[in-house]
């Protein structure tokens, strides 16, 4: 078994809140992953189980969103935002200084498997561009050293 | 309700989408053109390919005719400017990433990118970047193998296995233009009607490893039959070439098989030309060996026997094992028989497998129905009498009883003064039988077959076995006649036997070989 | 973040103030009894028509009225009847909900109990995209102390009414901003919008009948509640009335949110709140209302920011998020961001907004290497002509849109680059 006994509750309390088991599909996969790290196709059965449904239906949803995993990834996820707004304000720059800071592409993670770097799209912070997001934490109105200091500190 | 497509009126029910109610009617691509690939008629509604917009009277936009409700004096135009660039565009845009290798692609010639793209498709590309590259060759499952290229992302497939035969082994992963059908790991396409999803499949992104680069499609005549893998007796068309069956596809009866086929019925269509069909009349000699004869000196032989069993035994020990294989006309024949002859001793033995909710059946016969229909009764009546000493002529259909349920028939058969055998294929069976007749499969001969519902549908010669070869009812004729029945005078004519059968028999009232139609009838009293 | 607008009204006055986004600081400052008002004093009819009379329309991008909205749920109670609340906020240059979520979120839940009462909703789902984590964290500790407090669960305010919310959070798929992508996600499936027939209010949520609104469209709610429609039709144009939030990004000196009038003129936004462009530049264009929206030119930035007078100029109000493109930019590196995101995003259903953001793509990016040809200009408009109008959801025309803006008032930048083989604008940010 690779979900826990904590997480089987927590994604049981979701299941609890909806109409029909499936709508709590998405906050599983957000509760899977917190403790995963990414969906394999064992955990992808194991929720098809749980939701009554084919494993194929989890990993079309893993697939189709940018949050979820069908691969491992490092232990932190750092995301540029390189929309237009945060572009028209050095975005792409940035991010160029951190791919070469970390030493990876954009879609690589470091070979020490500490982080992986990506760009997204729109953040919803525009007007605090450029701007970058370590998991839940957005970091805005960033300068180069700022944000290398910050890629520094992640363990 | 009534609408109006192309200025000429419909009768249509409500409730329908524009294409639903066309199909209804029988006009959709049958004098009703509108293109389209997502939407089958079998499956749900999709809306997503946009190939199908159609102008309705007072409605801005296109409407795709696949999901809009027919409305009562709804106006619809198919064939108008706007309709046809919106086809144009939708065109485009699919042949974009479309490999252009028609040449090399098995689908030539029955793919419907190449159909529609010769009608609506412009002459030149516009687009410089190269085409999307991607996966060749994917190995699906047992039976199916895929092109990601060639896919245009209609989503048959996926809907098919996901509400017919409920498997869902298929997926679109990803989104947007890197968006692809998969497989879940270790979850290959592997269910009992996985040969479908090539029929659907509008491009040649599907294939069958069977059929896959054997012949050109062109090169195949469609001939209409029914597949006899089991008592379903869906409808297909044989691919037919060189006197050689290459394929079954289904043939819609929204009444049998709606669109499908079973994959081992599917596949059945192998037993045709089969490596081990029975290929030549035989007599057992003085040491129990089977000696080739000519298949007239078989028949006498047959006679011969038989007559010595009548004036010896009686006419009663002559016994008729019939085959759930063999067509109504040719058990009709067999009735007949008997009763000229004088005996009732007679039954049918048929095999039994699995079956399921959709298509398969249980008794893997076409004709089961037709034998209960022409009043034999099961096998163990007549077995358990030849055992006890009964019967000691015994006229054998096919090998169907040599299957679990009559295991024991074993030493009943061969306990028997004469044994005739009249079979498609081997078995051994024909080690006791003393005399053995080839006979045609069903693709190989005129006639009908009644459903495990009462539908009589109907057979007819799609090739000629490369041998010499009777039908059972022919077979049985010929023997008659040698034995001087009353009744057999002519010469035998499936024809006349199938009208003598409509008249006599109530239930096949009305369905003689030439009144059923295309799509079967129900035996009088079946219902439909 | 800012902690509130740098000009604020009704929506955002106490935005600034951290404990408005706790119940007691809400109820301080008035919170929460429009809610009772209208559940203790007015029939559930009485607020739709309320809600009609305003004139509030949908702030989410459509601006659909939200009267109207409500009005199509079917009356009968024979089956459960659900509101969602669409905070998938992820419109490029939209960030006000992010706002409303974290420094106003009973504003939204009282606008949603609302809602709820005129609509006969038992259940709201707030859909919040999955890159606001920590938004979804304060909107849910909101909840539990509307549930603790008795304004939500199966007893609102003791009147009898019950309601739930429930937050979703999303994964990372603009595609599910759109109402019925939004509801299959919620359903766990993939973010695809569904055709129609049939519609949400028949057929929505699990099957039920079913209302989307927006974050701010139900933060307007309690306010019209509490102060009448003439009070709230002193806000705004009498086509548009009301304020919203504008986010202004891009190349500007005060890049951030403003709570004004729809109607306010663009060039008002630009030049007065956000203070014109950076020191040396000048404004080139500026797109109104999020990425979908075409750019406009900055000759023509004297129009009031609502839908009647925007449409006139070929644009739309949209979500509100005013990017400004200066003097430094090239357009052509504009339209290769634009159609790169729109590309991402297509869900890939319908033919042509899959194939058609791919080919839009690649044929701008062609252009920007210096490798295109006039007739790529050309092939650009068709391709948009084919992608308009013809899919399930707007989201084609939504990529559609934003390159036919370019190359209406830009196109001289597309003629450079194919004429001369290279950007005109050395300065442009890279790509």
């Amino acid at each position: 078994m690779v979900i826990s006994a904590e997480t089987r509750a927590a994604i049981d309390a979701e299941i609890a809140k909806y109409p029909k088991r499936r709508g709590a599909l998405l906050p599983a996969l957000h509760l899977v992953q917190k403790q995963t790290g990414w969906i394999s196709p064992e955990t992808a059965q194991e929720l098809a189980a749980i939701f009554e449904i084919h494993p194929i239906e989890v990993m079309e949803v893993v697939t189709f969103y940018n949050m979820f995993y069908d691969r491992p990834q490092g232990r932190h996820h750092v995301y540029v935002c390189t929309n237009l707004p945060c572009s028209l304000r050095g975005a792409r720059d940035l991010l160029k200084e951190i791919e070469q800071h970390l030493g990876i592409e954009s879609g690589e993670t470091t070979p020490d498997g500490r982080i992986t770097l990506g760009h997204e799209e729109c953040l919803g912070a525009c007007a605090w561009a450029p701007m970058l997001r370590i998991g839940a934490q957005y970091h805005e109105n960033l300068d180069v050293e700022t944000a290398k200091r910050l890629l520094d500190e992640l363990k | 309700m009534k609408i109006s497509v192309d200025g000429v009126e419909y009768e249509v029910a409500e409730g329908r989408t524009i294409l639903q109610a066309l199909d209804d009617v029988g006009v959709l691509m049958n004098g009703v053109d509108i293109p389209h690939y997502c939407w089958h008629p079998k499956l749900s509604i999709d809306g997503s390919c946009r190939l199908c917009q159609v102008e309705v009277e007072g409605v801005p936009k296109l409407q795709i005719a696949c999901n809009t409700p027919v409305a009562e004096g709804m106006k619809i135009h198919t064939q108008s400017e706007r309709v046809q660039s919106a086809r144009e565009g939708v065109m485009e845009l699919l042949l974009l990433n479309h490999p252009l290798d028609c040449p090399i692609c098995d689908q030539a010639g029955e793919c419907k990118l190449q159909d529609y793209a010769f009608e609506y498709g412009q002459q030149h590309a516009r687009t410089q970047e190269p085409r999307r590259a991607a996966k060749k060759r994917v190995d699906l499952g047992p039976t199916i193998v895929f092109d990601q290229e060639r896919c245009i992302l209609c989503r048959r497939c996926v809907r098919f296995c996901r509400e017919v035969p409920g498997t869902g082994e298929l997926s679109v992963f990803s989104r947007g233009d890197r968006s692809v059908i998969e497989t879940f790991p270790g979850q290959p396409l592997a269910n009992d009607y996985s040969m479908n999803v090539a029929d659907i499949c509008p491009v040649g992104a599907l294939t069958t490893k069977d059929f896959r680069f054997k012949i050109r499609v062109w090169f195949l005549e469609d001939v209409p039959g029914v597949c006899t893998g089991c008592a379903n007796g869906c409808n297909v068309y044989l691919g037919v070439a060189n006197n050689r069956v290459y394929r079954y596809v289904p043939r819609r009866n929204d009444a049998v098989n709606q669109t499908w086929l079973c994959d081992p019925g599917r596949l059945s269509y192998k037993r045709i030309g089969a490596d081990d069909r029975i290929d030549h009349a035989a007599l057992q000699n003085a040491d129990g060996i089977p000696v080739a004869v000519p298949l007239e000196e078989a028949i006498a032989a047959a006679a011969e026997r038989i007559r010595n069993v009548v004036a010896t035994k009686g006419a009663g020990a002559v016994g008729l094992l019939v085959s759930p294989h063999a067509t109504n006309e040719d058990l009709f024949v067999a009735r007949r028989f008997l009763d000229a002859i004088g005996s009732t001793q007679a039954g049918f033995a048929v095999v039994r497998g699995r079956g399921d909710d959709l298509l398969i059946k249980e008794e893997k016969a076409p004709n089961a129905s037709g034998a209960r229909a022409l009043g034999f009764e099961d096998a163990a009546g007549l077995l358990s009498r030849t055992r006890g000493g009964a019967v000691e002529a015994l006229v054998v259909m096919g090998h169907d009883v040599l299957a679990a349920p009559y295991a024991e028939s074993r030493d009943a058969l061969e306990r028997v003064d004469t044994l005739v055998l009249l079979d498609t294929h081997r078995s051994p069976l024909e080690s006791i039988a003393h005399v053995v007749v080839p006979v045609r499969h069903a693709a190989e001969k005129e006639g009908t077959l009644t459903n495990f519902a009462g539908r009589v549908q109907r057979v007819q010669p799609a090739v000629e076995p490369p041998f010499e070869a009777l039908s059972e009812g022919e077979a049985l004729w010929q023997i008659a006649q040698a034995l001087g029945l009353p009744g057999f005078d002519d010469p035998y004519d499936v024809r006349a036997v199938s009208k003598a059968l409509a008249q006599s028999v109530p239930a096949f009232a009305g369905l003689d070989l030439d009144s059923v139609p295309p799509d079967g009838a129900p035996l009088a009293g079946a219902g439909d | 973040m800012q902690k509130a607008p740098f000009v604020t009204s009704y929506l955002t006055e106490h935005a600034g103030d951290d404990a408005f986004a706790t119940l007691a600081g809400y109820r301080a400052r008035g919170g929460w009894e429009a809610a009772r008002k209208a559940l203790t004093q007015m029939s559930p009819d009485d607020v739709v028509n309320l809600v009609k009379d305003a004139g509030l329309q949908g702030r989410g991008g459509a601006g659909f009225g939200t009267g109207m909205k409500w009005s199509f749920m079917p009356k009968a109670a024979d089956k459960p009847k659900y509101l969602v609340c669409n905070a998938d906020e992820s419109e490029p240059g939209s960030f006000k909900d992010r706002l409303l979520l974290e420094r106003a979120p009973h504003q939204m839940l009282e606008g949603i109990v609302i809602g709820a009462w005129a609509t006969g909703a038992s259940k709201t789902f707030v859909y919040v995209r999955g890159e606001y984590a920590q938004p979804a964290d304060v909107l849910q500790r909101a909840i539990d102390e509307c549930y603790a407090e008795g304004l939500l669960g199966s007893d609102v305010m003791g009147t009898g009414f019950a309601h739930d919310v429930v937050v979703t959070r999303g994964a990372g798929a603009y595609i599910c901003g759109e109402e019925t992508g939004l509801l299959e996600s919620l359903e766990g499936k993939k973010g695809q919008p569904r055709k129609k027939p049939p519609f949400p209010a028949q057929y929505g949520a699990f099957g039920m009948p079913t209302t989307v609104n927006n974050v701010e469209t139900f933060s307007h709610v309690p306010h019209i509640v509490k102060n009448g429609p003439a009070w709230f039709k002193g806000f705004g144009t009498e086509k548009s009335p009301g304020t919203t939030i504008f986010g202004v990004s891009g190349l500007v000196q005060r890049p951030g949110l403003y709570e004004l009038p729809l109607g306010t003129r663009l060039d008002e936004i630009v030049f007065q709140h956000a203070g014109g462009p950076l020191p040396g530049r000048k404004v080139r264009g500026v797109i109104p209302g999020g990425m979908s929206m075409p750019i406009l030119p900055v000759s023509q930035l004297d129009v009031p920011m609502a839908n009647e007078f925007l449409r006139e100029r070929k644009t739309m109000l949209g979500t509100g998020g005013v990017m400004v493109i200066d003097d430094s930019v090239c357009m052509v590196r504009v339209a290769c961001v634009v159609t790169y995101f729109f590309r991402d995003e297509s869900c890939g259903q319908c033919t042509q907004c899959r194939e058609g953001t791919g080919w839009l793509h690649k044929i701008v990016q062609r252009i920007e290497r210096g490798a295109g040809s006039r007739e790529d200009i050309d092939i650009l408009l068709d391709v948009c002509g084919k992608m308009e109008g013809q899919t399930i959801c707007a989201f084609a025309d939504a990529a559609a849109w934003p390159v036919q803006g370019l190359l209406r008032h830009f196109r001289e930048d597309f003629e450079a680059h194919v004429e001369h083989g290279k950007c005109p604008f050395p300065q442009s940010f890279e790509l």
